[in-house]
């Protein structure tokens, strides 16, 4: 059952993929873009529901439920910045990474069938893991507006200005203060996640090896935002950067 | 009741001529209420812009009305000038309303101002009482059409002059202009427009510099800017964010090694650079840097007419949808 509405949501996010990219290469903006994702975020977020139930505690317990919750706070970060910053265009660039993300999930082996139920809560391991995830819901969002920042760039630099795509992108400044403010957001949230994760019960290598992956990474993203700020970089190598961070983020997941 | 337009635009009369014609911005309605005092004519709306001096009647009869009209047009008027004046009736009235709210009437091809302009003399008309159920039926109706048009064609994509190219690269660059620098290099006829376009579009502060200092502090008097010296416009380069160059120079007025020595100072806020100047005055090794994004004359020049030639390919669609609406 719920790999049929795992399966719906990657459908959806693909519609709103190809939907929004059909309507974008004739220089216009789909509306439509953002109900097919709206639809793929209540299909994860039922799934997530189903997973809950099963396994009587938040569903992070295998590498398919992550995958899943990643998804669900990516789509989640960008119905909510999508609109703030009138970037609806950021649809057409998140949907492939939700698209992606979920399918991974559905990779046979990623989502376990029978799920163990939880004998035992342990609320700092919950948090942490509900925290580090919805931090990467905030960093992929970064990591797509960099793309797009990136896009744009190339296209100013090269003269290209006939395709539909340029007159739809935002402003070059515009995307550097979105990726700015959801690295701080990601930031935030992944803080929390890692003094969540300091403070519950290690049990084992792996954990160990993961939170402290995970504080690399914490460190890696407080340097690139602290050299931004205090001497400047220019937004072409900070968008480069956010870019790898976030790709280099996803090996912690090899890690759990 | 049958319609008449009667009137002048760019294209039928020459400036010398549409000026005599001409009528102050806010004394069109009283000059429709004059209008609808004449025998047989209902309803009137004077519509008058820098290109055109149009009157649009409603009547009893066509004849007379175009009759009275003449007259009144001819009031203190050589026959000379009223020879450049048209006169449509009937259908053809909507025709050339529609066409003109569209944009398909005016100097530049698809240009919006016209709409708001009719819009205006239309409000004045119906403030002052010259307009009844058939004009502002006809005036209505028109707007819609010219909504319908700019929504469903592309008749008002891109810019048309170099000077609103570079304007619309700004704000790609920048969003809003408003709080941006800009510096003018040289005061040409052509850096003064696209630095007067970047002002008008909320750009915060401008610095003009010359070789020959009168220039620049005339320049920068009428843009409300400041000049500074040929010698000292590096200083300045640190805080600005667009530059419009246009020397007469034959050598690279700005190298990439004096950007790259501000750099830093500048935190890597992106740089917008113009260079209309022949010889270039920009060492092309500059738009290499990361945050410069720099193009010369030609480019602005092919994107300007790459804007007008798909505003030409648009007019058959637009009429398309004109006469469906007729």
């Amino acid at each position: 059952m719920d790999r049929w509405i795992l399966f719906t949501a990657v459908l959806l996010a693909a519609a709103a993929a190809l939907h929004g990219a059909r309507y974008l290469s004739r220089g216009k903006r789909s509306r439509w873009t953002v109900m097919w994702m709206l639809g793929s975020f209540a299909c994860q977020f039922i799934v997530l529901g189903l997973r809950s139930e099963l396994r009587g505690s938040c569903p992070l317990g295998d590498i398919g439920e992550m995958f899943i919750f990643a998804s669900w706070a990516l789509t989640m970060c960008y119905l909510a910045v999508g609109s703030v910053f009138r970037l609806s265009l950021l649809g057409v660039f998140t949907a492939p990474l939700v698209c992606f993300l979920l399918s991974m999930a559905l990779v046979p082996g990623m989502l376990e069938s029978n799920p163990l139920s939880a004998n035992h809560i342990d609320g700092w391991r919950e948090s942490h893991a509900a925290f580090s995830v919805l931090a990467y819901g905030a960093l992929g969002l970064a990591a797509v507006s960099a793309v797009m920042f990136l896009v744009l760039d190339q296209q100013l630099k090269e003269g290209d200005f006939a395709k539909g795509l340029f007159r739809n992108l935002p402003p070059v400044n515009e995307l550097g203060l979105v990726v700015r403010r959801l690295l701080w957001l990601g930031l935030f949230l992944l803080t929390l996640g890692v003094i969540s994760g300091l403070v519950m019960k290690a049990s084992g290598d792996s954990q160990s090896r993961h939170l402290f992956a995970a504080a690399g990474q914490w460190v890696a993203y407080l340097l690139l935002l602290f050299i931004s700020a205090w001497r400047g970089l220019p937004l072409k190598r900070f968008a480069i950067a956010t870019v790898i961070l976030f790709f280099c983020s996803l090996l912690i997941f090899a890690l759990l | 009741m049958d319609l008449i337009c009667m009137g002048l635009n760019h294209e039928a009369a020459p400036v010398q001529v549409r000026e005599h014609f001409a009528v102050e911005a806010d004394e069109q309605g009283v000059r429709a209420r004059e209008i609808i005092a004449l025998s047989t004519i209902a309803e009137s709306v004077v519509i008058s812009t820098c290109n055109r001096m149009e009157v649009y009647v409603a009547a009893e009869q066509a004849d007379r009305g175009i009759e009275y009209l003449t007259a009144y047009l001819a009031k203190n008027r050589d026959q000379e000038r009223m020879n450049y004046l048209y006169t449509k009736s009937g259908e053809d009235v909507k025709r050339h309303l529609f066409k003109l709210v569209s944009g398909l009437d005016s100097m530049v091809l698809g240009e919006t101002e016209i709409f708001g302009q009719v819009k205006q003399a239309y409000k004045q008309a119906l403030e002052a009482g010259a307009t009844k159920g058939v004009l502002n039926k006809l005036f209505q109706k028109s707007f819609a059409v010219g909504k319908r048009v700019r929504t469903h064609t592309r008749i008002q994509m891109g810019q048309t002059s170099v000077g609103n190219v570079a304007v619309d690269l700004a704000e790609k660059i920048f969003g809003k202009l408003k709080g941006s620098e800009v510096m003018v290099i040289g005061a040409g006829e052509t850096s003064r427009l696209v630095a007067k376009s970047m002002m008008s579009r909320g750009a915060s502060g401008l610095t003009v510099t010359n070789r020959t200092m009168s220039k620049a502090e005339d320049l920068a008097a009428e843009l409300d800017g400041t000049a500074v010296p040929f010698d000292q416009w590096e200083n300045v380069l640190s805080r600005v964010d667009i530059i419009v160059s246009s020397t007469g120079s034959s050598e690279p007025v700005l190298k990439a090694a004096q950007i790259q020595a501000v750099r830093r100072k500048r935190k890597y806020r992106p740089l917008f650079i113009i260079d209309i100047a022949v010889p270039r005055d920009i060492e092309a090794a500059v738009s290499e840097i990361d945050e410069v994004y720099l193009y010369d004359i030609d480019k602005l020049q092919h994107l300007a007419e790459e804007a007008r030639e798909s505003r030409e390919h648009q007019v058959r669609l637009c009429e398309k949808i004109i006469e469906q609406e007729l």
